[in-house]
């Protein structure tokens, strides 16, 4: 009987530890379709900066983080207090339906700006660059232009994350579609190209040589090869340019908080953070790592494909059903 | 003993415990289990079997029925196969080591299929599958040897990992056969193979049937496999397309009342497969008959006795060791796509989800605390449910035996779908994105195994023994105390362990509840293998395993001392 009632009361204290939180330090919860290579060391500084606020993040793909907030608005109340995902026309249709709360940080000076009507609304914190992700076993040769993807080295094992799921991935797909037409994407199918889940699974495939190249999203592929995968990231002349943006969501409780993540996410050590781990910052005075043989921010600008947000969001149901119906062969 | 108490303790008790037992399953498993229902039958005030008819229709929602079906009956019948032989071959066969082979079959039954078919993804993924890729290599296949992401490949990881519920029962029914019905057609001149097909089959039947239909049931309800090795491929079954739809168009109304049909038509199917079971065992329950003293003949393999003890070892290898060992390997690589070699493998995958990763620790420590609470607080209700359904005489039974057989009978899916329904706030209550809603479907989901657990240790307590005490002056609660609780506290432990290690390595249910702070094992496994993060996913896999298996001896090493006393 001891030993029953000793694991009773064990797990009786254990659930009640676990479920009642630490009720002294101010609260914040960040939706963020970074991974963890990126979003860990950025929460890990940011807490050291800022003892008593304790940080929780979400990440996942922007598709799901979106179902997740529509469900809580739904319900009531929206867990997010800062969403930063990769996804912009999200942004602009929480900026239409009132769900966001404009904040314009202190920081706004010192960080490039990719949205021409720029009201505070959504400040970009990085600009993502999807390059050929591709594994140095089966490509000999590097990439140089999107049409290589359509020659025989890459059939049957070029994979794109699901646009549906992924928000770099939809913003690839629409800007790829819009400079070289469907046709280039009849072209992929033609050569045996594949959708696959989420941004990092097509990496991880492209690794392990599953696929022998992806459309790859900067950090996660350089987060890779730093730890020794056998794999390169190549960009064509025409950069895909994908700024991601941060917003605090209206009527948080914990709005200080919200406005201390922002400034920080602009400012030059968390800068310095994101550059560090392979993805592009907002602000020129930060270093990237030579390692990454990467384009400076203000270069890629300008390689940039243009982006026409409006119309991306408008589009954006009829594009992603067009690029499934083309790989899916319908 | 009724009489006894309602003379003693007066009318109120009874219909006190009666009552709350009543309270309890409706509030936890009937109520989710009606807005289903409700959601799925009743649209714009009226009932509507229209509308379920055309969702029904629905291209994708058809498909999923269809692939539910097509995997469900491939698994049980090559599970059937596959239980039945390795039961025959360990009770009436001279197979060398048998009750050590014995042990090892039923070691698939700790692994969790999601893990497995991890593993399997690992070893024969078309391109890159070591298994594959080492055939490729090796002798210059042109294409892959075998392609995991089909209907084939699901359907033989999840016999792997299912075979077990056919062997156990077989194993069971073929040990407690007597063996004199078997001699005495012998005698009467019947050779070998009469004796099987006329006197065997029919007697163990029953016992395949019910281990058939249980692996069916589960099968059909069953999330993880097919989402590890289908949805890239475009297979779905109903719980991962009940999933994607909740997960993909943010919960809106239509999505869920897709949910709710699909969950529906499981609900059905799930009672239907109950009530054929019911149906043959009651049928065959007289033929088995329960003499243990014989020792059954055993058939001689002769020269077969090692190539088939070969070929067991090699099953085992094959299906246990070598997932297994993929999975620690795996979650030794810096990152995924490396060799395996020294310099590539190391632990610091382990001590960084451990120590380091607050994703991971936070699953652990999720899984464990709920896994105790929600086998803590099902045992207690548990025990008082079957006391209820077992001794009591109240008017008023008859529903609570119906709402204590509705757990068995509903899968994890549905249960998700109804807490979400009932608990996120419609009602009044929003647990919604709290560690608690996925207590309350744990509850839901493992009361089932509670009330078998204790029922059966309820029935071996005589009714005579409470009232021996009760003539002797004790009072009732001393009965109970002194007398009942002793001897079904084996069943609680039994109910306890029977909850705690499942809900350690749960997927189905979680995956549909969880939030950013409320990642189970299985959640965070499930995940990060999707987010390509498949070294971690591999090392999390591992250390699940190390606890379920640990669990698993802690248990047996208990057991045996309670036997052994």
């Amino acid at each position: 009987m001891r030993t029953i009632s000793g694991i009773l009361l064990l797990s009786l204290c254990m659930f009640m530890g676990a479920a009642s939180p630490a009720l002294s330090a101010e609260k914040l919860i960040v939706y963020t379709s970074m991974k963890e290579s990126l979003i860990g060391k950025l929460k890990a500084q940011f807490e050291k900066k800022y003892p008593d606020i304790s940080m929780d993040y979400q990440s996942a793909g922007a598709g799901k983080l979106m179902a997740k907030i529509a469900a809580e608005r739904q319900s009531g109340t929206v867990l997010a207090d800062v969403l930063w995902t990769s996804e912009v026309p999200d942004f602009y249709n929480l900026k239409k339906e009132g769900v966001l709360e404009p904040y314009t940080s202190s920081e706004i000076g010192n960080v490039l700006n990719p949205f021409k009507d720029f009201d505070g609304s959504f400040t970009a914190a990085r600009l993502g660059t999807l390059g050929i992700g591709y594994n140095k076993k089966f490509i000999k040769e590097t990439p140089k232009a999107w049409s290589d993807l359509t020659t025989k080295p890459f059939k049957g094992a070029f994979g794109i994350a699901n646009p549906s799921l992924s928000g770099t991935s939809y913003m690839s797909v629409a800007l790829l579609a819009e400079k070289f037409g469907w046709e280039f994407f009849e072209a992929l199918r033609k050569n045996g190209a594949k959708i696959g889940k989420g941004s990092g699974q097509v990496i991880d495939d492209t690794a392990s040589g599953e696929l022998v190249a992806s459309l790859a999203v900067d950090y996660i592929i350089n987060d890779k090869i730093k730890k020794g995968a056998p794999m390169a990231l190549a960009y064509p002349p025409e950069m895909l340019v994908v700024p991601s943006p941060v917003a605090i969501i209206k009527n948080t409780p914990n709005l200080g908080a919200a406005k201390k993540f922002v400034d920080f996410l602009l400012s030059k050590e968390a800068q310095t953070i994101i550059a560090g781990e392979g993805t592009l910052p907002v602000r020129t005075d930060v270093e990237i790592p030579a390692a990454f043989n990467m384009p400076t921010p203000a270069e890629a600008m300008k390689r940039a494909i243009p982006i026409d947000y409006q119309s991306l969001m408008e589009k954006k149901e009829a594009n992603v059903k067009r690029f499934n119906d083309i790989m899916q062969g319908k | 003993m009724a009489s006894a108490i309602k003379k003693n303790e007066g009318f109120g008790a009874a219909q006190l415990i009666l009552a709350l037992s009543i309270g309890i399953l409706v509030v936890v498993v009937a109520v989710p289990v009606l807005l289903i229902f409700l959601n799925a039958f009743w649209a714009d005030g009226k009932f509507n079997v229209q509308d379920v008819l055309r969702v029904l229709s629905e291209p994708d929602t058809y498909q999923a029925l269809m692939n539910s079906l097509i995997i469900a009956v491939g698994t049980t019948i090559g599970s059937t196969v596959v239980g039945t032989f390795f039961a025959w071959l360990v009770t009436r066969t001279d197979l060398p080591y048998k009750r050590f082979m014995k042990g090892m079959f039923l070691v698939p039954f700790m692994l969790p299929s999601f893990i497995g078919a991890l593993a399997w993804k690992m070893l024969l993924s078309p391109r890159a599958g070591y298994i594959n890729r080492f055939f490729m290599d090796t002798f210059g296949f042109e294409e892959p040897l075998f392609n995991i992401y089909s209907f084939t490949g699901i359907i033989l990881v999840e016999i792997m990992y299912l075979f077990p519920f056919v062997f156990i029962q077989v194993c069971g029914a073929l040990e407690r056969m007597d063996p004199t019905l078997e001699e005495s057609a012998r005698i009467s001149g019947a050779g070998l193979f009469t004796i099987t097909r006329k006197i065997t089959i029919p007697l163990v039947m029953p016992s395949i049937l019910s281990g058939a239909l249980l692996i069916m049931l589960y099968s059909m309800a069953h999330f993880g496999t097919v989402a590890v090795l289908g949805i890239e491929n475009g297979i779905f079954n109903i719980p991962t397309l009940i999933y994607e739809r909740i997960h993909q168009s943010a919960g809106s109304f239509a999505s869920i009342r897709t949910g709710t049909v699909l969950a529906s038509v499981l609900v059905f199917s799930a009672a239907l497969i109950l009530w054929l079971q019911n149906k043959i065992l009651g049928k065959g329950r007289y033929q088995i008959i329960a003499g243990k003293s014989f020792r059954p003949m055993e058939l001689k393999l002769r020269g077969l006795r090692y190539p088939l003890l070969a070929f067991c070892l090699a099953y085992i290898g094959f299906t246990i060791v070598l997932p297994t060992v993929v999975i620690f390997l795996v979650g030794g690589l810096t990152t995924y796509g490396l060799p395996f070699t020294a310099e590539h493998l190391s632990l610091n995958n382990y001590k960084f989800i451990l120590f380091d990763y607050q994703v991971t620790r936070d699953a652990i420590v999720n899984s464990v605390t709920l896994g105790l609470a929600a086998a803590l607080i099902t045992m207690s209700a548990g025990v008082m449910i079957s006391y209820v359904i077992v001794k009591m005489r109240v008017r008023g039974k008859g529903i609570l035996e119906f709402l204590g057989m509705l757990p068995f009978s509903v899968p994890g899916s549905v249960i998700a779908l109804g807490v979400i329904l009932a608990w996120s706030g419609k009602l009044g209550i929003n647990l919604y994105n709290t560690v608690w809603i996925i207590l309350v479907a744990y509850i839901a989901r493992y009361m089932a195994f509670s009330i078998k657990a204790n029922s059966a240790a309820l029935e071996q307590v005589h009714d005579s023994l409470v009232e021996a005490a009760r003539a002797c002056g004790a009072s009732m609660g001393q009965a109970l105390r002194d007398i009942v609780l002793p001897l079904v506290r084996p069943g609680m432990f039994a109910a306890f362990f029977l909850i705690f290690l499942p809900a350690l390595r749960e997927l189905t249910v979680s995956i549909m509840l969880y939030s950013p702070t409320t990642r189970t094992i299985g959640v965070a496994i499930y995940t990060l293998n999707e987010d390509g993060e498949t070294v971690m996913s591999a090392a999390l896999a591992g250390i699940a395993l190390i606890l379920i298996v640990s669990g698993q001896l802690f248990i047996n090493r208990l057991t045996r001392k309670k036997a052994g006393r």
